[in-house]
């Protein structure tokens, strides 16, 4: 027992030396295997530098909302509702922009992004759910990461793997390795640039996808002990406000409103079991909300 | 006399509250119920596009005032026609933003534009720079699961085993 104890004060102690030498040899690993097998996949950490590199962009051109106990209340709605997906453990980021644009967006590795102009148009804290736990699904079934996978040039694959662990850079708050923010390496940060530019992450997922999204979202927020009928409320809501002119608005980012409660309303009854005893919240949401 | 009390200020509260998306027609020809559920006495008969009045909200049903009359609806039997929006009903701290891009081209919009005008236009987004400090303020808001954990408790919130189901699964 004591031997134990004693092993891990060792690597406790040695723990930051440790940790470089686990990362070039992951790298270097993983260079080796898609060498081998041609494999073109980010790993969660990568994900993670992605997002959070995208996140800062978007702050960038929309800035945080000032609101830090609203920003507080979304984080803890949103992380309950992540604890139910397969994916709880991500560092999940919800960040409140503000603007008057209803919008909502998910970037890999569990930085989601909402407007202040779409908190104020929801009535509770269930269609609240509902929309962070769409987003909440497009990260757990790496819609994005998949779509950045399939249309990455051969130039970036090649850096794959050629940077070790010291070469990381902090991005966002705190340390290297502490929890608070986040670290990338160059030719992520470099990725992220470039779908920004180029737009990425205000285009349009398939029908399918959303669909698919739409359904787990559901299925996240019921677990959570929500309303199931939240994303109805909040689609409908969508659907009311339907703008123009902003091609980065919401609804160029999806199919209608209109089509994708077409898709629940053959799905939701499944879940209306789960209705009989809604919780909405709407008194916490409009404390929260104002 | 607790549970009075606490029924009235719900009555009130009830009163008070206007849901953001007030205006909506029946979608199809479908019951008005005198509860929120299917075996409820039906009070009317509404034909396709009834024009409603949304009074609240439950589950699949949602509480309407059609022609004077209230009761209950589904909530997939009505839908939402665009308007054009003044920037919801809310009209707390969050209402009346202006943009971020300061006066002039906040200004230089309409205000009873559609949303989405006015904010992240897809050349902002393109031409922004990463704003570093803010990724580190937004990063220092996260919960972590304790404290989602508590939170999901205050709201009595309560975990629900709930398979995916067909279609939501991979």
């Amino acid at each position: 027992m004591r031997r134990l104890v004693t092993a891990i004060a060792f690597v406790l102690a040695a723990g930051p030396a440790l940790a470089i030498d686990f990362g070039k040899i992951i790298d270097i690993g993983r260079q080796a295997v898609q060498q081998q097998q041609g494999a073109k996949e980010f790993s969660e950490e990568d994900e993670i530098g992605l997002g959070q590199a995208a996140t800062a962009s978007f702050l960038g051109a929309s800035p945080l909302h000032a609101d830090a106990s609203l920003q507080r209340y979304v984080n803890r709605v949103g992380r309950w509702i992540a604890l139910h997906s397969d994916r709880p453990d991500l560092p999940w980021t919800f960040s409140v922009i503000d603007t008057e644009t209803i919008n909502a967006f998910a970037l890999p590795g569990g930085s989601i992004i909402v407007s202040s102009g779409l908190l104020k148009r929801l009535n509770s804290e269930a269609e609240l759910a509902g929309v962070l736990a769409h987003e909440i699904a497009h990260v757990v079934k790496k819609h994005q990461i998949t779509a950045i996978q399939s249309g990455m040039q051969a130039d970036f694959w090649k850096n794959v793997g050629t940077s070790v662990a010291a070469d990381r850079v902090k991005i966002g708050g705190g340390a290297v390795g502490s929890a608070v923010g986040s670290v990338a390496k160059p030719y992520i940060l470099d990725a992220a640039g470039n779908l920004i530019k180029d737009g990425f992450f205000l285009r349009p997922l398939d029908r399918g996808l959303e669909s698919e999204a739409d359904q787990l979202a559901i299925v996240l927020a019921t677990r959570s002990g929500y309303d199931p009928y939240g994303l109805v409320g909040a689609l409908q809501m969508l659907a009311q406000n339907k703008g123009g002119g902003d091609a980065a608005s919401i609804f160029s980012t999806h199919p209608s409103a209109t089509d994708r409660l077409a898709d629940l309303e053959k799905f939701v009854p499944a879940m209306e079991a789960y209705a009989k005893q809604p919780q909405l919240l709407e008194a916490r949401f409009k404390q929260n909300v104002k | 006399m607790r549970f009075a009390a606490s029924l009235l200020a719900g009555l009130l509260w009830l009163a008070n509250c206007a849901w953001a998306q007030d205006q909506a027609f029946t979608n199809r020809a479908t019951d008005l119920k005198d509860k929120a559920a299917a075996e409820a006495r039906t009070v009317a008969s509404l034909p396709e596009n009834t024009a409603v009045k949304i009074l609240n909200r439950a589950g699949a049903w949602t509480q309407v005032d059609a022609n004077g009359q209230a009761g209950w609806v589904r909530a997939f039997h009505l839908r939402f026609p665009t308007t054009v929006d003044k920037g919801g009903s809310s009209g707390g701290a969050l209402a009346g933003l202006t943009s971020m891009f300061g006066g002039s081209r906040a200004q230089s919009q309409p205000t009873i534009a559609t949303t989405g005008v006015r904010g992240l236009s897809p050349e902002d987004l393109k031409n922004a720079a990463p704003d570093n400090a803010a990724l580190a303020k937004a990063q220092s808001y996260r919960s972590d699961k304790p404290t989602a954990q508590r939170f999901a408790r205050e709201g009595k919130l309560a975990d629900v085993q709930v398979d995916y189901q067909e279609g939501a699964r991979r």
